[in-house]
């Protein structure tokens, strides 16, 4: 990159730090906002998978006793009709609790 | 010489591809840069009938903050490293969460996930990109704040910052998404950070209800594009009415398309019936009830025959109208007078409400759909042919009667030319109609997904030959897209993304822009 151009850009950042925090919504109001995370199993199944598992669409996969690894690559890789489930869409640990929901039979919840 | 990437970019070496990872890593943190191909896996499934290796990423990154976001672009700056951005990455059906280009860097932006302010009394609402709907709706209930949303039929997995960039669609009187945008916050590729409309005035309060601001309206070159990675996204919502009556209405031969959307016109254009309509071909609504299976063996499309008969097995249209009526009980009855008026004069029409359909689970859905509920029942369309291929085909038509049923039979004659079925509907309303048509297939199959792959290419050509356009594609067939709408409109698209990204670092080849 030739130099006017890099103090272009180094201006633009400048620029763009004063500006986010004079507008109505600043970093600071988004560091206050936590955002979302999953509170447990139970929750990302009855908000993602039941749509489909407990609706005739996909087939049941509750008290099957099907393996907790299987699950987990199955939520990651999708498989033929299902999509596929990024780490930022279920993160790693809510992932094993996931399995782990649908793994154990009902009884033991 | 064995990579430690499972792809890299076009043009970058492995070096400086290690280096801007070095660097990623520095901004970001080691677990928010993915690089091994079981990180990526979830990355690389598409439904497209391609390999999966034309769209392997070389790396994702997990962004939360605009800030980050404007160092992840001076790194791309530096070593000409390419991102395709992604918000709830849910484009089934039109690319999925993988890149455009082998090698593409996914900026994914789904822990941006904060709902920034939704106002009852204005009735809006202000996201940040990883947004779902279903969160949306559960933020909305719990604050009981009498707003509905309208969204796609992946509801509950999508969202509405990456469902509107894409000009995507739902059912609700607010239906036709990119309408009810109002302001984005978008990271250009010099790192700056512009607010649409309003929002560029320093302490306004008016970014979310006033649309156009001053001077050229910039919103709408920011969706289907690659000029800019939106980061807060404002929206209008709708609030709830009163009453709510969500109806069918059944047609029992094809040429009843003409009927059907010469008497539906009038109807949305005046707003008698103000949600976006869908007009659903029995092949289209079948795979919630019926199997493909029971029906048909073997190769070839399936014959009308056997379609007359799910018809009748599973009380359905050969089309299949779902609209609804929003407001008070009084205006919901006068309508609905204007309505059955409308449909009964040639006594081909079979009208029901929820009294008589609302058992039915494709009534059930498409009511749920029409007044902003979660559902995914939709996806039972990838059970018709099984093998998890499907292609949106989706040309524009004048909402003409004449004009559907021409682009229907001519869609039905491509598709079974190579053993396709025509699972297709009208969606939306008002002077145009969205023909949309699941290009389905078994992607296990490759004899099948490489007529499907044929096929596709024959849609797109021959509708262009007879100057329909097509409205939104998959990231395999973006350029052929873009060819058929001229030469001079894809240049005035080149100079844009020359002068707003001179070193191509986003998305490129979205929508055929390089
Ligand atoms: C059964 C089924 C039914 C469907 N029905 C509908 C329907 O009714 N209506 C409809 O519209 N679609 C429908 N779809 C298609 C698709 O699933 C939806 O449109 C979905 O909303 C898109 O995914 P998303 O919302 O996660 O957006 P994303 O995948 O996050 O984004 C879509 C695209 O927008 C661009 N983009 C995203 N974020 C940014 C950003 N921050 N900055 C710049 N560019 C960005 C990218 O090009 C990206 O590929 C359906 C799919 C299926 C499988």
């Amino acid at each position: 990159m030739e130099k006017t151009k890099l103090k272009n850009w180094l201006f633009g950042f400048m620029f763009t730090v004063i500006l986010a925090t004079s507008n109505a919504w600043s970093a600071q109001d988004e560091k206050n906002n936590p955002g979302f995370a999953w509170k447990d199993g139970a929750e990302i199944y009855a908000k993602i998978c039941a749509y489909c598992h407990e609706a005739q669409v996909g087939p049941q996969i509750r008290n099957r006793d099907l393996p907790a690894a299987y699950i987990r690559a199955v939520v990651r890789n999708g498989n033929r009709a299902m999509p596929a489930f990024r780490p930022s869409e279920i993160d790693d640990e809510s992932l094993v609790k996931l399995a782990d929901f649908i793994s154990k039979k009902e009884a033991q919840h | 010489m064995t990579s430690q990437y499972i792809a890299l970019p076009k043009g970058v070496s492995e070096k400086n591809f290690d280096a801007a990872i070095r660097d990623f890593r520095k901004v970001l943190g080691d677990a928010a840069v993915l690089t091994s191909a079981e990180q990526l896996a979830p990355y690389i499934k598409t439904m497209m009938p391609v390999s999966d290796a034309d769209h392997t990423p070389s790396a994702a990154l997990l962004a939360t903050t605009v800030e980050q976001i404007q160092k992840i672009v001076a790194i791309c700056n530096q070593y000409k490293v390419p991102v395709w951005m992604i918000s709830t990455g849910k484009n089934l059906g039109y690319g999925s969460a993988a890149p455009a280009e082998r090698g593409q860097v996914v900026l994914d932006l789904k822990r941006m996930n904060r709902i920034l302010e939704v106002d009852k009394d204005l009735a809006f609402a202000l996201v940040e990109p990883g947004v779902t709907y279903q969160q949306l709706y559960d933020y909305i209930k719990e604050h009981k704040l009498g707003l509905w949303l309208s969204m796609p039929a992946p509801s509950a997995i999508a969202g509405p910052v990456g469902n509107t960039l894409d000009r995507g669609v739902g059912y609700t009187p607010y239906g036709e998404h990119f309408l009810f945008a109002c302001g984005m916050e978008v990271v250009l590729a010099n790192g700056e950070v512009l607010r649409t409309g309003m929002g560029s005035v320093p302490n306004s309060n008016t970014w979310q209800v006033f649309k156009w601001g001053y001077g050229p309206y910039l919103d709408g070159i920011f969706t289907q594009s690659n000029y800019g990675i939106v980061t807060k996204f404002g929206f209008w919502l709708m609030p709830e009415p009163p009453a709510f009556k969500p109806f069918v209405i059944q047609y029992q031969h094809e040429e009843d398309i003409v009927e059907i959307v010469e008497t539906i016109r009038p109807l949305r254009i005046s707003g008698v019936i103000p949600n976006a309509v869908v007009i659903a071909h029995a092949l289209y609504e079948a795979p919630v009830k019926a199997k493909r299976s029971d029906y048909v063996s073997g190769p070839g499309s399936i014959p009308d025959e056997a379609v007359y008969r799910i018809m009748k097995d599973h009380k359905l249209g050969i089309w299949n109208v779902y609209a609804a009526l929003y407001g008070t009980q009084e205006q919901i009855d006068v309508n609905w007078n204007i309505v059955t008026q409308a449909f009964t004069q040639s006594g081909k029409a079979k009208i029901m409400t929820e009294q008589e359909a609302g058992d039915d689970p494709a009534f059930a859905y498409r009511a749920k759909l029409m007044r902003g509920e979660m559902t995914l029942t939709e996806f039972s369309l990838y059970n018709w042919r099984g093998g998890g291929g499907s292609m949106w085909f989706a040309p524009v038509s004048q909402a003409r009667g004449s004009e559907t049923l021409k682009q229907m039979a001519l869609t039905k004659q491509i598709l079974a030319k190579y053993g396709l079925d025509y699972s297709g509907e009208f969606i939306v309303g008002m002077r145009d109609m969205h023909h949309i048509v699941d290009v389905l297939y078994d992607k296990t199959d490759p004899e099948q997904t490489k007529a499907a792959y044929q096929c596709f290419e024959e849609l797109l050509t021959e509708f262009s030959a007879r100057g329909y356009g097509t409205y939104r594609v998959n990231t395999a067939f973006m350029d052929k897209v873009a060819e058929t709408y001229g030469p001079v409109q894809r240049n005035v698209h080149k100079i844009l993304k020359k002068a707003l990204d001179p070193n191509g670092i986003l998305a490129p080849g979205k929508s055929g822009i390089r």
